[in-house]
């Protein structure tokens, strides 16, 4: 039974990984833009393309495919926020309208670019670390807890230790009085979406050969991550993180011990009790909600 | 002259807000513009520092033209702003506030020092500098604003009614503070309902009335204005 209870701790240390890099992209977009972006959970899943065309078809190195999903997905943020945002400032509603367009379109892509099924990825490593017989991590999920743990720790810093990451938050909190700082308010939309865009894409690129890569596959994160934002409270990063472990943990058990149909329930059920304790999330205050 | 402003006409929407407005600062001097609720005088200020487009009219700073530019291009120029309700960053600290202030600045030891100066000029602003900015009261956020708006090295400080909400002795404390910078050398436009503060600190006034210029003059002529005394200084 602690054997069990250790190995779905594991599991659940898993999934808060990618969930958190997922929620705290959507969060930043959030923060600094206004705007909710429903297309997150397709970048996510552009990402895992990128490692599917890349890794599994073109035998590039996984890290190197990975890099470039990072790297892809955070362009396509760019993309969003010129082609869609910025014309649609002070329009917030008009932003997520626009953001729904964009994610069908990156699904036809998809669909046009690789058909309708599921892809077949290659494992990158066997290796499995044994803490005992039946309490064992496999490398490949190792190394996505390795990078949510450096990717977060590295957006902490900046945007607690550096230049920049002072005018995101600025402006994510009074725009009008950042720009009055000298901060240009196009600049800090642009990286909020680069790194927002950038970490969804590298979540989709690590976890792409752990879980069935489709082209909806962004349906079921971007359910996830709505919760665990709501239950964090809006616009909150470290809310993100600590529901995504809350979450991740309260999903993965209710998983194993019951089924994920109940588990998804619960998952629901969790955001509810929430809002009707504390209608901001855990960690939002009504001024930002 | 420092700031120039020549006719200028503001809209909000299809309604003008204030007409054919024209506004002198010269180098080193205490401007400041008065008037009732709605008069015009947080538009002109905005109009200055670029967050307001003009209808018409030109604005000049150091003989540049910089009207239509966009904000933050104006306050590299020189110009800083510190808005109505004091608008500090709430979940910042005292310090990232300050330094947020700087963002624009490259010169990183004089940036260093410019702190020194505004943490010895505020001690109270040193003190809380690890705290988060909504939990100090106003006084002290106002100060933090004034902060801030110091660490952008300007040639001209724009205040928005500096002394709302605050206690008679804050008010008088920040009186002290406009005096102070001033005589360091930077001009200053001081947008106040407090017309007895204003026209006490400044060199000239403006008065508008409903978006129009009604008055203007050295500040101790309009303090004897009959006009001045009955509508705004309640004498």
């Amino acid at each position: 039974m602690i054997e069990l209870l250790a190995q779905t701790g594991l599991n659940a240390v898993y999934a808060a990984s990618y969930i958190s890099l997922v929620a705290v992209g959507l969060v930043l977009i959030f923060g600094v833009m206004g705007v909710i972006n429903f297309a997150h959970g397709e970048l996510f899943m552009a990402g895992a393309y990128v490692v599917v065309a890349l890794y599994a078809q073109r035998f590039v190195p996984f890290f190197i495919a990975v890099a470039a999903g990072l790297v892809f997905v955070g362009l396509l943020g760019l993309l969003m926020e010129r082609a869609l945002f910025r014309p649609l400032r002070d329009n917030p509603l008009g932003g997520l309208v626009a953001s729904i367009g964009f994610l069908m379109i990156l699904q036809a892509l998809a669909v046009m670019g690789f058909g309708v099924r599921m892809e077949y990825i290659p494992p990158v490593t066997q290796e499995v670390i044994a803490f005992s017989d039946k309490v064992r991590l496999p490398i490949s999920r190792l190394y996505v807890i390795i990078a949510a743990v450096v990717m977060l720790s590295l957006l902490w810093y900046f945007l607690k230790r550096t230049r920049f990451g002072w005018a995101l938050r600025a402006s994510a909190q009074d725009p009008q009085a950042a720009a009055l700082q000298g901060i240009s308010v196009t600049l800090t939309a642009k990286i909020a979406m680069f790194i927002g865009a950038g970490f969804a894409g590298l979540a989709g690129a690590l976890t792409a050969p752990l879980v069935s890569v489709n082209p909806y596959m962004g349906h079921s994160i971007i359910v996830t991550a709505f919760i665990v934002i709501i239950v964090g409270g809006v616009g909150s990063l470290e809310g993100a993180v600590l529901a995504s472990i809350v979450y991740a943990f309260v999903h993965t058990f209710v998983t194993t011990f019951y089924d994920g149909v109940i588990a998804d329930i619960t998952g629901l059920m969790l955001m509810l009790i929430v809002l009707i304790v504390k209608p901001t999330g855990l960690f939002g205050s009504a001024d930002r909600a | 002259m420092l700031l120039e402003m020549r006719d200028i006409n503001v809209n909000y929407g299809k309604i003008s807000a204030i007409r054919n407005i024209s506004i002198n600062v010269p180098e080193g001097q205490i401007v400041t513009i008065i008037g009732g609720n709605g008069a015009g005088k947080t538009t002109s200020l905005r109009a200055m520092s670029g967050m307001l487009p003009l209808k018409s009219g030109e604005i000049h700073f150091e003989g540049k033209r910089i009207d239509g530019m966009a904000p933050h291009k104006i306050v590299a120029h020189g110009i800083a702003h510190v808005p109505e309700g004091r608008r500090i960053f709430p979940d910042m600290t005292v310090e990232e506030n300050l330094r947020t202030g700087a963002f624009l600045r490259k010169d990183k030891a004089k940036v260093e020092n410019d702190l020194k100066d505004v943490f010895e000029r505020f001690p109270r602003l040193h003190e809380r500098r690890r705290q988060r900015a909504q939990t100090m009261s106003g006084g002290e956020q106002q100060m933090l604003a004034i902060g801030r708006a110091l660490m952008s090295d300007p040639r001209i400080l724009l205040m928005d009614e500096p002394s709302m909400g605050l206690a008679p002795v804050i008010v008088e404390e920040i009186a002290v503070i406009v005096e102070e910078i001033n005589a360091r050398g930077l001009s200053v436009v001081l947008v106040e309902q407090n017309a007895v503060l204003a026209l006490e600190l400044a060199n000239y006034a403006y008065v508008l009335e409903s978006g129009n210029m009604a008055l203007e003059g050295p500040a101790s002529e309009l303090h004897d204005n009959e006009h001045v005394r009955a509508a705004y200084l309640g004498l």
